[in-house]
């Protein structure tokens, strides 16, 4: 190892970032803008559910029961229909997503003890949305149900009202929500997502500095300087570690004071752990270059290393726990399962090294590995 | 023009375009990233990934141990819940929500079945990992419903109030039927939607690298000195990358999705091949623009990324618009993927035609032609 070349790989690679202005800026801007985006814009409090109406009935129970929909903030009232046949066109051109129709003698089933029923069509294209509407719609219609049979046996037994409704309703759910009592998604989603954007831009930033010197031929510079293979790499990694190291910085503050994220763990073991998953992510971009000559299968094939499996198997998005056995593995795979895990505990559930150490210890064992694929793949005789 | 000339023009379109399709196929790892796109990475997220809650790991504080607390364990059970045993008290409760090896604990209070057969109103404790909202707020609304349920029918049972001929009690009965996707299948939705962040993807990437290639290495100093119009140069590069991502749309759609996801299509294939064709064409309008005002293929990249990711998050198929805050839903009417997206799945679920697609169909071509002329436009100035 000699410190003298890998500082003059370094520098000779920091100026050519610097000069190229477009993606010297880019290598912070698009980190940023990434967060920014996807932060405000993934959202899954689905609300103003959008609906139409035939109310057969047309009576003063019906209108009370169809007012508690349209008075929710939860759904978007589009109008009554005259009959079923009109909510095709509408469902299929998503005009609604969902469509509710009240029977004849609604009023006056309830109201003589029988029971009636009412029926929803719901959109199922989008199936969270789909299950979410369906949840929506049975709550408010358990909600007028418990008051009817209160205000039923309460009549029919001569009890109170409030003992009536203890017995329609003896069994309450209290839930205390650990971690993020509000319940506020773009706690959990904005620090997150310093899981995606890490694993996203130094790949691609690493990924593009290596190829574009075997494009161009310029690699034959280095197979011809007496510089080593480790001195090389290491040179050429350090100036997109620096940079990611200090995006760490700036993204970490953007999920504290932009999005308002609390951070209850220990700052500097958090600090060590996101270096060592930038070094995992810049070994990713590593390896990706020593597999591929042209620059576009570098970008793609750093797609399918990094943006795939950060977005879809990480559990950020999705739950592991409703995985398949397959993707499951899968996701255990990648470095971007064990960061967030880190990430969450640092940020919410304020965990440190006691409760996190083996994440740290597979993220270190991961670019150790990543490290010595590369070296190994990069010679200074390729063979032709 | 003259139907000489007219030969002409499509005879040079025709070569260039042979002359792109050669350049990609001489691109072996390309060819098979791209391939793997259209494959293994839809059938795996169509195949793998769940949006529905799926075996949460619940554990037990039974303080009871009666008939009925156990009655209501045993409720807690798969495909929502993976009931993962009891534990003595909440420390080891917390140690466990901590290292985030369970998601959530119940806990049932001493004299939990005395207080029910009394008719006193109860509560039981639930405690839950929100870190991931999306997670926390499922497992609490499911948690919710099976506890009030178990407790009508405890309470029911015991009292002699009769639930089993409901209709002798004025309830509302819920009848819904979910429409175009009738068991909720989230791989219909998923693989769909996998293929169009893919198509997108590609549709901005392979057509700008191809036209910035030329610019890096300097060959376009060859095409423009050519007898060869600016339309004539970027247009092939539009078609031949089209007519490969056509290709894997069909391979994709024939081969995985419908023979391993059982998708019923229920419109017309030719619509939406149609339809396909006329969104390549738009995004990659979208990526010629990027290639005009970069100089190599890093910046391109990154442009690439940092458009791609608001078109991806305004299509609606991430977040649904019920999610979304009201100014990005009018951000949606620019994103070109929201119209391919409602379309799409119009066509092949919902079996939707031109007579309601319409609007979309119009809404798409002007952002597509506006696109694609603005990036000719920028190119002609560069070397016109």
């Amino acid at each position: 190892m000699n410190f003298t070349r890998i500082w003059a790989v370094t520098y000779k690679e920091w100026r050519e970032i610097f000069r190229d202005r477009l993606f010297f800026t880019m290598a912070f801007v698009l980190p940023i803008s990434i967060f920014l985006v996807v932060g405000f814009g993934i959202s899954f409090d689905v609300e103003k559910i959008t609906f139409a109406v035939l109310d057969q009935d047309n009576t003063a129970m019906s209108r009370d029961f169809l007012h508690r929909f349209i008075d929710s903030r939860y759904f978007d009232y589009k109008g009554h229909v005259q009959s079923e046949r009109e909510f095709d066109p509408l469902l299929a051109d998503s005009d609604i997503r969902f469509a509710i129709i009240i029977p004849p003698r609604f009023e006056e089933q309830l109201l003589s003890g029988q029971a009636t029923s009412v029926q929803s069509l719901i959109d199922g294209v989008f199936p969270y949305r789909a299950e979410v509407a369906k949840g929506y719609v049975s709550a408010i219609i358990a909600n007028f149900n418990a008051q009817s049979l209160a205000d039923h046996l309460a009549r029919k037994r001569g009890i109170t009202k409030g003992q009536a409704i203890v017995q329609v309703s003896p069994l309450r759910l209290e839930s205390r929500y650990l971690y993020n009592q509000a319940l506020r998604s773009q706690w959990s989603i904005s620090s997150g997502l310093m899981m995606l954007v890490l694993m996203v831009a130094p790949p691609f930033l690493t990924a593009l500095g290596v190829v574009r010197e075997k494009e161009n031929g310029s690699i034959y510079n280095i197979y011809a300087s007496t510089i080593s293979r480790s001195e090389f790499i290491l040179g050429k990694l350090l100036p997109y570690l620096l940079i990611s190291c200090l995006n760490i910085l700036i993204l970490w503050w953007l999920v504290m004071h932009v999005f308002g994220t609390p951070f209850k763990g220990h700052p500097l073991f958090y600090y060590i752990a996101s270096v060592i998953y930038v070094i995992c992510t810049v070994g990713v971009g590593l390896v990706v270059s020593l597999l591929v000559r042209t620059q576009v299968a570098a970008v793609m094939l750093t797609i399918v290393l990094s943006f795939v499996p950060a977005m879809l198997y990480s559990g950020l998005l999705v739950p592991i726990e409703s995985m398949g056995m397959a993707t499951q593995v899968e996701s255990h795979l990648f470095p971007t399962f064990y960061y967030l895990r880190i990430t969450w505990g640092s940020f919410l559930k304020g965990l440190g090294w006691v409760e996190l150490w083996f994440d740290v210890a597979v993220l270190v064992s991961y670019a150790l590995i990543l490290g010595v694929i590369g070296f190994l793949n990069f010679h200074k005789r390729p063979a032709e | 023009m003259n139907h000489h000339a007219f030969l002409l023009w499509w005879g040079r379109i025709f070569t260039i375009t042979i002359k792109e399709l050669k350049q990609l196929i001489r691109d072996p790892v390309l060819l098979l990233i791209i391939a793997y796109f259209f494959t293994i990475d839809v059938y795996m997220a169509g195949s793998g990934i769940n949006l529905s809650l799926r075996n949460a790991s619940v554990m037990v504080i039974d303080h009871d141990h009666s008939a009925a607390s156990r009655e209501l364990i045993y409720r807690f059970r798969q495909p929502y819940f993976d009931f993962k045993g009891e534990i003595s008290g909440k420390n080891e409760a917390e140690q466990l929500l901590n290292k985030g090896q369970i998601l959530a604990v119940l806990d049932i209070p001493e004299n939990f079945q005395r207080h029910l057969l009394q008719g006193q109103p109860e509560t039981v404790q639930f405690q839950v990992d929100t870190s991931n909202t999306v997670l926390g707020t499922l497992v609490t609304t499911y948690a919710m419903e099976i506890t009030a349920d178990f407790g009508q029918d405890f309470v029911g049972k015991q009292m002699g109030i009769n639930t089993d001929p409901m209709a002798a009690l004025p309830v509302i009965q819920n009848r819904y039927r979910v429409l175009y996707n009738p068991n909720r299948i989230d791989s219909w939705f998923m693989s769909i939607m996998e293929l169009l962040t893919v198509i997108t993807m590609l549709s901005m990437m392979l057509p700008a690298a191809a036209a910035v290639r030329e610019k890096e290495r300097g060959t376009i100093e060859q095409l423009t000195v050519s007898p060869l119009s600016s339309l004539q140069i970027l247009l092939p590069k539009v078609i031949s990358m089209g007519l490969v991502i056509l290709f894997g749309v069909a391979v994709c759609l024939f081969l995985i999705i419908i023979p391993f996801f059982h998708l019923p299509v229920r419109g017309s294939i030719s619509l939406f091949f149609a339809v396909t064709a006329l969104y390549v064409f738009t995004a990659s309008g979208i990526g010629l623009f990027i290639a005009t005002i970069s100089r190599s293929l890093g910046q391109v990249t990154m442009l690439v990324i940092l458009l791609m990711m608001p078109i991806l998050l305004l299509s609606g198929a991430w977040t649904p618009p019920e999610a979304m805050p009201q100014v990005m839903r009018w951000g949606m009417v620019i994103s070109p993927l929201s119209y391919y997206n409602e379309m799409a799945y119009a066509i092949l679920l919902k079996g939707a035609g031109i007579d309601i697609l319409w609007d979309s169909i119009l809404g798409l071509t002007v952002l597509g032609a506006v696109f694609f002329n603005f990036g000719v436009w920028r190119f002609r100035r560069q070397f016109g």
